[in-house]
């Protein structure tokens, strides 16, 4: 309750979206989906070092990818870059104080087209 | 020789203006509330830095008091003031009337004025109601109920006061010959009980006097008179607007930050602790708003309020004069080391301390002058930053 | 008649040294009436050990600040009918990030004294006061004609409690102070620009833009934020071709 509580507690309280508007949301995933892609660049770190292991790794690997938990995963990759990116652009033109009152709109639209372009994404992913 | 301890119960305007008063005295000052500062009428007040013109007709002596005081408050404390001024204006023939009383009476409280045409206002104010048929300028304002007193809070606090919000008076401590001691408290916010004595206790409780001098078997005629206020969502004017008539229910109309407030009404109320709104009231005060204000009529409310103002003697309502008294309960009861001070406005806080402080030195010997007057406040922010 | 409802007011209590609890109390309400007429009831004829804050009842004071179904309200302009419905509960607790005193009272002197610190002014020219462009001040501007009215800023702590940052560092120096320091006008104060040029300044802000959301007042503290960060970088850029003789920080 008061600001002496640990850090993780206070922390932990960027992600209460109870009582909060839309605005938080907006801070919220894009916390969500930096940690996310952080994550992801890890993954593809390891990943990559399968490949400096020699043909047969890189094959096993392969055939991890034809999975659709797989694709899934990507999928999410992809997702996170969009909302994340796109809302980014709201975060840096606001920072320059353009355009700062129509910041909520500015949010709904950037996610607007950030569930439109995952939506275009995961048809010509998963029917190609 | 020490320092004499005054205890003062109640951090409203009458409390800490005296606090700042018998601070600057030389005086250990404990002050004792049991919210936080302001939380009563004081908190709730209008807001209006009188010019006195209201008074003027019927009340010199109050008149008088606000005038002078309004001048005093600009120099001392002009950072929660809006200094800008008011207008009295005439809808009707009885108004226009009442304005010759109005200026002749202004003139004997040397209250400056100035007459304006219609016109004239409308191009000061133009959301005036388009009818009007006369304005008088005066030195009205508005100030920040609660800013007030922290700043007075605050410069006692500087000069060694101490301040206790949230503690409770239980009792009063006295010594079986007739002479108050002290106070029992319970601090609220960990249920703790303990004494504290004193060489003097000042009763500032206003319209809760009553309460407290009862621990003392002692009474106070006051009358416990609740008024209500609305708050508009629009700033509609940079002057305080007032009726020009008889003091009346819903005749002043003050600009605050982006609100105006109108007020207000009076009647009795038996319990002094929450008073609840009354809805004919409320459509009262929107009309009455709405004649001074037209446009008002269309905007949407923001805040209803209500608080109990303690006006002193036998009286009800508006014919009790608005002045203040301080009541020396050895002289009233036989009690010794216990005052009282209440009735009085807003605008009038720092005289009253000034005269309760006199009281209070007189009853213990000690000559020391009122400095209040020349004394320029502190920031109210510094009552939170000092210790 | 007036409406009348039955809800369930359900009260954050703490005393010192205790721990925390809820207390429920069913009343009858006015839909209309505001939610701090319903905690002063709560005192008066529920629980005379209530200790909550208060001043003004009318948004000009900035005390009755405290959380409503967990968001951020000012209390005396918050009509029953907009946090709750007929039946339901209404949940009262204090304001985040600061330290609670007693039931629903915080310590606000963090606040008050970083206001000092950045020297918003209490008193403001009313031109200057509402620079954002929707509010047109009532009365003529003649050239010349100044009124002097209260800021719009009335210190009551809402966005402090509501901004993520401030909850996770109690170092940055938060929404309603850089409001404040923005109101002050840095232009002319090298040493508050430094203030605010600073990773506990404009920089810690993350945009979450909550403080706009939950302001009572017109502050605006987001658009306020990203205004001195124009200043800041505004001023930058001048003293990198016409250098300050020192930066000095005053407190």
């Amino acid at each position: 309750m008061n600001a002496q509580s640990n850090f993780i507690v206070r922390a932990a309280r960027w992600f209460d979206p109870r009582g909060r508007s839309l605005s938080t949301w907006g801070f919220m995933i894009n916390r969500l989906t930096a940690l996310g892609l952080t994550f992801y660049l890890f993954l593809h770190l390891i990943t990559l070092g399968q490949l400096a292991q020699g043909p047969d790794a890189y094959d096993n690997f392969l055939k991890l990818t034809e999975s659709p938990l797989y694709k899934i995963g990507e999928l999410a990759v992809v997702a996170a870059v969009f909302l994340h990116g796109l809302n980014g652009v709201r975060i840096v033109i606001t920072s320059f104080g353009i355009a700062v009152p129509r910041q909520r709109e500015i949010f709904i639209s950037a996610m607007v087209l950030g569930l439109i372009a995952i939506i275009i994404f995961g048809l010509r992913m998963f029917t190609a | 020789m020490s320092k004499p301890h005054a205890i003062i119960i109640g951090a409203g305007f009458t409390g800490t203006a005296t606090a700042h008063d018998l601070a600057l005295r030389g005086f250990d000052v404990t002050v004792v509330e049991r919210g936080p500062i302001a939380n009563g009428t004081s908190g709730r007040t209008h807001g209006l830095l009188h010019s006195g013109g209201r008074y003027a007709v019927k009340d010199q002596e109050s008149a008088i008091e606000c005038i002078d005081e309004n001048l005093i408050l600009r120099k001392i404390v002009p950072f929660v003031i809006e200094p800008n001024g008011g207008l009295f204006i005439a809808l009707n023939e009885s108004d226009l009337a009442y304005g010759e009383e109005f200026i002749e009476s202004c003139e004997a409280c040397h209250i400056p004025l100035e007459r304006l045409t219609p016109q004239q206002a409308l191009k000061l104010e133009p959301n005036l109601n388009p009818k009007l048929l006369v304005a008088f300028t005066i030195p009205d304002g508005t100030f920040d109920p609660l800013r007030l007193a922290m700043s007075f809070a605050a410069t006692a606090k500087k000069n060694g006061a101490k301040f206790r919000l949230y503690h409770e008076v239980k009792s009063l401590l006295m010594d079986g010959k007739g002479t108050v001691t002290g106070i029992r408290l319970i601090d609220r916010t960990s249920n703790e009980e303990f004494d504290l004595h004193g060489d003097i206790v000042v009763n500032a409780t206003g319209a809760w006097a009553g309460e407290i001098t009862a621990m003392a078997g002692a009474d106070v005629p006051i009358k416990p008179t609740p008024g209500i206020m609305v708050a508009f969502e629009r700033r509609a004017t940079q002057r305080a607007i007032n009726r020009l008539c008889e003091p009346a229910d819903g005749d002043i109309v003050l600009p605050q930050r982006r609100m105006m407030v109108v007020g207000t009404t009076s009647f009795t109320a038996e319990n002094v602790d929450y008073i609840p709104i009354v809805e004919d009231q409320l459509k009262l005060m929107v009309e009455r708003a709405a004649d001074l204000l037209p446009g008002l009529r269309s905007v949407k409310l923001r805040g209803i309020y209500m608080a109990p103002r303690p006006l002193i003697g036998s009286g009800t309502g508006r014919s009790i004069a608005r002045t203040f008294k301080c009541f020396d309960h050895k002289e009233t009861h036989n009690i010794d080391g216990f005052v009282t001070i209440t009735g009085g406005k807003a605008t009038t806080l720092r005289a009253m301390a000034e005269k309760t402080s006199d009281t209070v030195c007189a009853k213990l010997g000690i000559n020391v002058v009122c400095q209040t007057k020349e004394t320029p406040l502190i920031s109210y922010r510094q009552f939170y930053t000092l210790n | 008649m007036a409406e009348k409802w039955n809800i369930t007011l359900k009260i954050y209590r703490q005393k010192q040294g205790e721990k925390a609890h809820y207390q429920e109390i069913k009343m009858d309400v006015n839909p209309d009436e505001n939610v701090i007429d319903l905690v002063e009831r709560a005192w008066a004829f529920h629980d005379r050990t209530l200790t909550f804050a208060h001043a003004c009842h009318h948004s000009t004071c900035g005390a009755c600040g405290m959380r409503v179904n967990d968001r951020e309200k000012l209390t005396c302009i918050t009509s029953v009918r907009s946090v709750v419905s007929n039946g339901g509960t209404l949940k009262v607790e204090p304001l985040r990030n600061f330290p609670v005193v007693s039931d629903l009272v915080v310590d606000m002197g963090e606040l008050y004294r970083r206001m000092d610190l950045v020297g918003h002014q209490p008193v403001n020219s009313d031109r200057a006061e509402a620079i954002q462009p929707e509010f047109r001040p009532a009365g003529p501007a003649e050239p010349g004609e100044d009124f002097i009215r209260l800021s719009d800023c009335i210190e009551c702590g809402l966005c402090m409690s509501a901004c993520p940052v401030f909850s996770s560092t109690p170092d940055y120096l938060g929404p309603a102070v850089l409001a404040g320091a923005h109101q002050a006008g840095p232009e002319k104060n090298p040493s508050l620009l430094n203030l605010v040029d600073s990773a506990t300044g404009v920089w810690r802000c993350h945009s979450v833009f909550e403080c706009t959301a939950v302001c009572p007042s017109n502050v605006d503290p987001g658009w306020r934020i990203m205004e001195l960060r124009r200043k800041v970088v505004g001023d930058r850029i001048k003293t990198l071709f016409n250098p300050r003789k020192t930066a000095q920080v005053s407190k």
